[in-house]
Formats: C-alpha cells, structure tokens, sequence
C-alpha cells in the first residue's frame, strides 16, 4: 500500500471518531430537549 | 519529557472531578428510588445510552492495550484489539434484546439466572459479575496512578487516591444515574482527545514520510495486514472472548435494562463504532512509535502512550490528553461502582438476605455502603501493584465457562440449574487444567483438548449466527465451523495454550448444558419470568407474593405448576 493510503488508513479512525461524537450530541440533545417537552427526568 | 506541574495537575483534576460532581447534583432526588439508582427508568433516549455504552466499554487499560498491539504486531495491530472489542458490543445486541423482552424491569443478569434457575445458577453469575467489576476498578485506579506518577511529580499513590475519591464523590449519591449522566461529558473529551492527538503526533514525527523511513525496518509480519502472530496470539483469543466480556460484564447488562426497548439496536450499534474508532485510532499511536523507531519507557508497552504525549505534544494538549485519559478510566470506574453495588443490592440482599421482599431504604443503603467498600478495596489492591493480568485471566473463563449455559437457559426451556452449575464447574476446571498445562499437553489429553476446543469454536460462530440469524443458522454454522476446525486444531492448538483453554471452556460447556439437559423431562415457562422480575420499590412498593423468588417449571405433558426449591 503506498504512504498516502497508510496516511489515510492511520488518520480515518479520529476522522470517524469525529463523527461519532456529532452523532452522539446531536442524540444527546434530543433527548434532553425529550425530556423537557415531557416533564421526564433525562436519566 | 514534558511533565505538567503539581499545581496544574491538581488543578485539572481538581476541575474534572468538581465538574463532574456538580454535573451529578443536577440529578440528585431527596428520595432515591432503588431501581432508577441501579437501572434508572429503563426509558433513557438513544443519545445518552450510546454516549453511556461507548464510554463505558472504552476503558485506560483498553486504550494502552490498543497501542501495545500497535507497537508490538504493527499494521494490523490495533485492529486486532480495537475491531474485535468492539464486536463484544454488537454481538450481545441480540441476546440482549431477548433478555430484555423477558424479564422487562431486572437489574442484573444475575437477578434472571435466579428467576430461571435458582440461587446457585445466579451466584455463580453473580459472583463472577462481582469479580469482573471489581478487578476492572482495581485496573483503572493503577491507570490513574500510572498516569499522574508519569505525567506530574506526584506519585502513584496520589493518582490513585484522587481518582477513587473523584469517582466515589459523583456516584455515590444517584448511582447508576450519576454514571449514565457524567459518561457523555468524559466520552466527548475522550473523543475529542483522540480526534486532535492521533493527527497531531503523527504529523509532529513526519507525516507520510514516517512510513517510506520506518516500513522498512518493520519484519515481514509487522509490515502485514494479515500478520499470523497478531491473528493467533491477539485477534482470536480476543474475539473468543467476545461473547464472553459481554455477557459476564454487569455494566453492559445495566445500560441494556436502562434503554428504550426499541432503541436497543441504534443504541449498540452506535456504541461499536464509537468503541472501534476510539480504541483504534489510538492504537495507531503504537504503530507510530514503532514505525519512529521509540523504544518504550522501562520496556514496559503500558509507557507507550504518555511517554509519546510527554515528548511531542505541546504542554495544553498534554493536559487534553490527562483529562482524556482521566475520563476514560472514571466512566468505567463509575459504572464499575454502580455494577457491584446494583448485584450487592439485588442478589446478594434483594434476592437472598431480603428473600425477595427488601425494604427499599436499606437496601439503597446498602448500596451506597457497597460502593465505599468497593472504593477503598480497589484503591489498597491497586496500591500494592498486583498482577492483574492473572486476575483477569480467570475472570474472563469464569465468563467463557458460563456464556453458553446463560445464553441457552433463556432460550431452551430444557436447561436445568443442575445443566447450567455442572456445565460451569466442569468448563472452568478443564480451563485451569489446560491454561495452565497441569497436565502436558501431549498425547491423547492433548487430542481431547483440541477436540473440545473444536467444539468451543463451532459454539462460538453457532451463537453469533444465532444470534443474528436464528436457531437453524445457528446450529447449521456451528455444526460446520466444529467440524471443520477438527482437522486444523488437532495436533496444532496445543502450542496455544491461552486459545486452546479458552475453546476449551465454550466447548466444555456447551457439551455438559446439552447432555445434562437432555435427561430432563421438565419445560420451564419463560412467562414466568416477568412475573418474577419486577420492581424493587413500585407505587404501592409491595412486593409479590413470598413465592415470587421460586423458580416455576412445568412438568411435560402437564399443565400442573411445581415450585421447585433449589
């Protein structure tokens, strides 16, 4: 594999892990804006 | 290599520990339900359940193991350690969904044992859960201790102190609900950690320059995606212990009872991509290290990396990367606490002391009391630096001894609490006996092992694809993988004792629970579990009748209910 797809292949997991994290606040949110909506606790 | 100051360590500490309890206040109630205190009110949103799971699973150790498997197998490394964990997690989904469906408000997997089964059954879940969480504690506590003892001028002892005190403060009040709410705060400096140090260090030491000077000096093996050595000696006794972390593993189970039930899917699935990504990127940190030529601190891999934060980060990432690691090792920390406190109050109290009919005050109490006690014991073992790879070693055949009869007793209405003790007992025994050669492995014992392991494996694929795929996809595979393996296990496992014990353990017990099994002619109505299992402290906090604790089974052939006393 040449340099530049080693590159890639050490750089894609804190590319995906950025990812992740949006995904989880964006879920995060959600469920406290949920919660309010309903008058439940979050947890 | 750069170490922060004392003040500015206890500073960050300082802020991540008051941060967090403050976050913990928010949810504190003058009068703490004992269910939500160990599951919450099994209705929590996608968001905080995947954040929870995520940071839960990704602990100091799995993070510095990571990077070992980098450094020490190259290329493929950090796959084989960071892919096959986070498969533990996608794979118990499945099960998970079942264990929810039948028993809708339990607490442990230990409580459900007792509803199948019977005492015996659910102390030997509940004893190894118990085990597991508190070698787990013991674990993140000596990584808090390494870190500040490699980080700061402070000592082990200080790192350990602080971080069983910090822990302790936040989850002692709200327990489970504490861990669940302070895991998507630690997992997001985790990530972010990740997401900036992964980059920064592999830029700092050349960019892509670094593989055209240091690939060829790797062997053969480091510089191969298919390496044999990371497959055999890392990725497949890993991935034989897939099913077995997860369901011997409380914190998972108390996430799964805590979820919406129909988000149990996105929530896991979610969580094993956030674990993987994680865990591998900063295994990529070994395989940098070894591709720049660094020679772990001490000779010990655990230095990895700190030592690599230490030398090419700047003094604020380096204090990112403490709270990181900081973060990492209190969300397992705190979920550990929950997880032992949550099997002290249900089944050692709920359970057995209380015979089903606890007085909710108390046994919040009891809880509380539990994780002070697990705190201080974890803090004095990590104290005298014991070998914990031992430790951990028996825990997770405990757990490979008991994944087959757990997963079978909740969807073979056969299973017997003789099966499931005997199976247990047997598959340990002969673990002991072959991971640690007590007797050679030559010979026929040998053929015999290799042939059990045969077994272990088609065990193995058979309940993942039933998991996945159902009872004929899973018998059919695991029929084939058994037989198949046969001609390449024997005569060639034995020269991997750590992957033959632990075959041997899922083929041991597997073989024990079927044979067993099968000479009983009782059916055991799974109905009855929900009926069984039910909230600690409801509106009207009264509890069922005083048989609710006694196993029911049917005899065949007979509509006829028989309590049976084990």
């Amino acid at each position: 594999m040449s340099s530049l797809g080693l590159t890639a292949y050490v750089l894609i997991w804190p590319a995906a892990a950025a990812v992740v994290m949006g995904v989880l606040t964006a879920g995060v949110v959600r469920d406290i804006r949920d919660a309010r909506s309903n008058g439940k606790e979050l947890v | 290599m750069y170490q922060l100051s004392t003040t500015t360590a206890l500073l960050l500490m300082a802020a991540f520990y008051g941060l967090t309890f403050l976050l913990s206040l928010s949810i504190k109630q003058k009068k703490e339900n004992v269910d939500g205190y160990m599951v919450s009110n099994n209705d929590v949103g996608f968001g905080i359940s995947a954040a929870s799971m995520t940071a839960t699973w990704v602990w100091a150790a799995s993070l510095y193991a990571a990077a070992s498997s980098g450094y020490k197998y190259g290329l493929s490394g950090a796959l084989h350690y960071g892919f096959w964990g986070a498969l533990m997690i996608l794979f118990i989904y499945p099960f998970g969904r079942r264990f929810r469906e039948l028993a809708p408000r339990a607490h442990t997997l230990a409580e459900i044992m007792h509803g199948r089964h019977g005492r015996a059954s659910q102390m030997i879940l509940a004893g190894s859960n118990l085990l597991g969480s508190s070698i787990s504690l013991m674990v993140n506590f000596t990584a808090a201790g390494a870190l500040v003892a490699v980080l700061t001028p402070l000592s082990f002892i200080h790192g350990v102190l602080i971080a069983g005190g910090g822990v302790l403060a936040y989850t002692i009040w709200s327990g489970f609900r504490s861990s669940l709410l302070t895991d998507y705060a630690q997992l997001m400096a985790m990530v972010a950690a990740a997401v900036i140090i992964v980059p920064w260090i592999f830029f700092t030491l050349g960019g892509p320059r670094l593989f055209e000077e240091g690939l060829p000096q790797l062997t053969a093996e480091q510089a191969s995606f298919w390496s044999k050595s990371a497959i055999l000696e890392q990725g497949a006794p890993y991935f034989v212990a897939v099913l077995a972390y997860a369901i011997g593993n409380q914190t998972i189970a108390q996430r799964l009872f805590a979820v919406k039930e129909e988000l149990i899917k996105p929530t896991f699935i979610t969580a094993t991509i956030g674990y993987g990504t994680i865990v591998i990127g900063l295994g990529m940190l070994g395989l940098i290290a070894l591709l720049a030529g660094l020679e772990p601190m001490g000779g010990d891999l655990n230095n990895l990396i700190p030592q690599m934060a230490g030398t090419y980060l700047p003094p604020f990432v380096i204090g990112l990367f403490f709270i990181m690691i900081i973060g990492a090792l209190s969300s397992t920390a705190d979920s550990d606490l929950s997880a032992l406190s949550s099997i002290v109050m249900t089944d050692i109290y709920g359970k057995n002391l209380a015979r089903g009919r606890p007085n909710p005050k108390l046994m919040l109490w009891i809880g509380r009391l539990t994780m002070v006690v697990a705190t201080l014991v974890a803090v004095i073992f990590a104290s005298l630096k014991l070998d914990i790879l031992s430790m951990l070693i028996f825990v997770g055949a405990l757990w490979g001894a008991i994944v087959f009869p757990v997963i079978t007793s909740l969807y073979w209405d056969r299973v017997t609490n003789t099966a499931f003790t005997s199976a247990v007992i047997v598959a340990f025994a002969l673990f002991l006996v072959t991971r640690f050669e007590l007797l050679s492995l030559q010979g026929a014992f040998a053929v015999l092992t290799e042939l059990l392991a045969s077994v272990g494996g088609g065990v193995v694929i058979g309940l993942m694809a039933f998991g996945f795929l159902g009872k004929v996809a899973g018998l059919t595979a695991g029929t084939v993988v058994g037989l198949v393996l046969i001609p390449f296990m024997v005569g060639f496992l034995r020269d991997y004792p750590v992957l033959l014990s632990s075959l041997v353990a899922y083929g041991a017990s597997a073989i024990v629970t079927v044979a067993i099994s099968l000479t009983s002619n009782k059916r055991f109505d799974f109905d009855q579990l929900a009926e069984r299992i039910g909230a600690f402290q409801t509106g009207d906090a009264a509890p069922a009748d005083a048989n609710r604790d006694q196993p029911v089974v049917t005899n065949q052939g007979s509509n006829t209910k028989c309590p049976v006393s084990v």
